[in-house]
């Protein structure tokens, strides 16, 4: 069945409380269809990150709805979150943090390990595909040190794929990357995102890549503005 | 409780951080050896102590209590009452505080109780030792060797002559009194008594207990020997007996006192004191211990917060794709475990060599007749099974404030919080 969005957001509002309620975020509505590429740009303090840890459910709205696979997952539990990020999301930050002790391949499954997944074989099978497809082929059994950054960034990036989500949040991918580097991770993602057919949701400053998106979306102090 | 994701990335950090690894595992090795190598160590010395205290003397003495007339003024006041007091402490007139009917009683006393091992006669008296110019006041004690070894082991204590076998005319003399009398196995010394009798023996063995009272105060005769010497005809004035549980002696005296018309003493009552200097050494040899594991916990779990503060970017990114907070405390808490159970492992393997060598550390032979060890070592399984089991239980405590630290990782914050 496929669904009209990947996730739904209707009337979100965010205020933080810290003695003071500051409010982030006003009124966000918001669509993201199967198979799109939307990034998201804004000034510092905007309310970007925000938007994305609320989408990404690493965060609850404080009033308004959030609906990930057609589910109102507002109201879950941590544990319940948990384990809709396992399923249906895929998560690029601006770190990579691979985890040191495992292997390429072995970061690139960690969601299936996560999740005890069933069928493993093919997952790796998936996830050599999808390090060939990045250029890492031949580095399946290094670990994370022995990469440059704009590899381990690519690394991240198959791992946030190999559970097969629905949608792939993306923070920043290239602020820490050199502009070449940073150039092609952007163009793998939209790579993957032309042959996967994942939806992908991309905080940027970078105009540039921000152009290149199926829809940009400004966020101007905590609306969707532009 | 741990999954394969906690268990696989648990095993793999600690292979990888080789450095904690081997830090958490030293902190509970030395502490696992610490407990076992003192515990048998404290617990060799209690049992040395006891031992030396209990080999040499009865865990029961029967003996005649002591009766002594009533004045004329106590027979008046109770005949005021319109009572007639007949008492077992009482008598008409001061007598020898001996047991006549003891062949009576020895085959009934050795029937008593499955718990007693040996029942043996004695007679004692004080009398004065002279040998040349030399003289002291010493023990007597008249026993029939083969019959009392059971009791008192002399025979083992001998550094030469012989025990069993002790003929009429013979005597065995502790080590300290052949010293000062310059006695050797064959030599002959007299027996004088209050009562004026003397009598010259031959000596057939010297033995060293290893306690001065008795080495240096007791000698042995025959049970006949003694009774004539102290004019006892054919009575004695103990009876000894040997349990095989020595503290159930409190509990057997009290039941001998039932069906026996004579006085019943425990050792234990009369070492009172010996029982709760040993017990309160058992206490403080405990506090030992839980300091020694506290300690370790805590170094455990210091080792453990640093850990988790240096991984947290990576718990952050563990949680954001996914794992539960259960997950990641498996990690920590199962780290922890396994460190102490290896940690713990080795720990009894050190403790059980350190005591071993302790065990065979002696000095020259400084005494004929004594080992020369210089560490009572009492190695326990009991105790080594128990220190892992502890390491164990520790190790899984020391955890649950670090693994619940982890699992409260913000992900968001650790990510972006550079």
């Amino acid at each position: 069945m496929q669904e009209r969005c990947v996730v739904e957001l209707k009337n979100v509002n965010k205020t933080y409380y810290n003695g003071v309620a500051t409010p982030v975020l006003f009124d966000i509505n918001l669509c993201v269809a199967p198979g799109e590429f939307v990034s998201v740009v804004g000034a510092s303090g905007s309310g970007k990150t925000t938007l994305l840890n609320i989408i990404g459910l690493l965060d609850a709205p404080t009033s308004g709805q959030v609906i990930l696979h057609g589910r109102d997952v507002s109201q879950f539990s941590e544990d319940e979150r948990a384990q809709m990020r396992r399923e249906y999301l895929g998560f690029i930050f601006q770190f990579y943090y691979l985890l040191p002790e495992f292997t390429v391949l072995e970061n690139a499954l960690m969601p299936c390990r996560i999740s005890n997944c069933k069928d493993m074989n093919a997952k790796r099978a998936r996830a050599i595909e999808l390090l060939q497809q990045v250029g890492l082929g031949n580095r399946i059994d290094y670990h994370p040190g022995q990469l440059s950054g704009g590899q381990q960034q690519r690394v991240a990036i198959v791992r946030a794929l190999t559970n097969d989500p629905a949608l792939v949040l993306a923070d920043e991918p290239t602020g820490t990357l050199d502009s070449k580097s940073g150039l092609a991770v952007f163009e793998l993602m939209k790579e993957l995102n032309r042959t996967t057919g994942k939806s992908f949701l991309m905080v940027t400053h970078d105009e540039g890549f921000a152009r290149e998106a199926d829809r940009t979306l400004p966020i101007v102090d905590g609306r969707i503005g532009g | 409780m741990w999954d394969s994701f906690s268990i696989s990335v648990a095993i793999r950090q600690l292979r990888y951080g080789i450095t904690q690894t081997f830090l958490t595992m030293g902190v509970v090795a030395i502490s696992v050896t610490l407990i076992i190598f003192l515990g048998s160590l404290i617990g060799g010395l209690q049992k040395m102590i006891l031992e030396t205290v209990t080999e040499s003397i009865p865990n029961i003495v029967i003996t005649q209590p002591k009766r002594t007339p009533l004045t004329p003024r106590d027979i008046a006041s109770l005949r005021k009452k319109g009572t007639l007091y007949i008492g077992s402490g009482t008598t008409l007139e001061e007598r020898t505080r001996k047991i006549e009917d003891w062949m009576f009683w020895l085959p009934r006393l050795e029937r008593f109780d499955p718990d007693i091992t040996a029942v043996s006669p004695v007679v004692e008296g004080q009398a004065i030792l002279s040998a040349g110019a030399t003289q002291r006041g010493v023990q007597v004690t008249g026993v029939i060797p083969e019959r009392h070894n059971r009791v008192v082991n002399i025979e083992s204590k001998l550094i030469s002559g012989r025990f069993f076998g002790l003929r009429p005319g013979e005597i065995v003399i502790g080590y300290q009194i052949a010293n000062d009398f310059g006695l050797k196995v064959g030599d002959r010394a007299r027996l004088s008594t209050s009562t004026g009798n003397t009598v010259t023996y031959r000596v057939a063995g010297i033995f060293n207990t290893g306690l001065p009272t008795v080495d240096n105060a007791m000698v042995f005769v025959t049970l006949t020997d003694a009774q004539s010497l102290f004019e006892l005809g054919n009575a004695v004035t103990s009876i000894d007996i040997k349990l095989a549980h020595i503290f159930d002696a409190n509990t057997i005296a009290d039941r001998l006192k039932l069906q026996v018309p004579y006085k019943i003493d425990s050792w234990m009552r009369e070492n009172q004191e010996l029982l709760t200097a040993l017990s309160a050494q058992s206490q403080s040899s405990n506090l030992i211990l839980v300091f020694t594991t506290l300690a370790a916990g805590f170094g455990i779990a210091s080792i453990l917060i640093t850990v988790v503060t240096s991984k947290l970017r990576e718990i952050g990114i563990l949680r954001a794709i996914g794992a539960t907070r259960k997950q990641i405390i498996g990690i920590f808490t199962l780290q922890s475990t396994l460190l102490a159970a290896i940690g713990g492992i080795i720990g009894a393997g050190l403790g059980i060599g350190l005591s071993l060598a302790a065990y065979r550390v002696r000095t020259a032979q400084a005494v004929p007749g004594q080992g020369g060890q210089v560490f009572p070592i009492d190695l326990r399984w009991q105790l080594v099974t128990g220190a892992i089991a502890i390491a164990i239980a520790v190790g899984f405590a020391a955890s649950l404030y670090p693994a619940w630290r982890a699992a409260k990782v913000n992900p968001i914050e650790v990510i972006r919080g550079q």
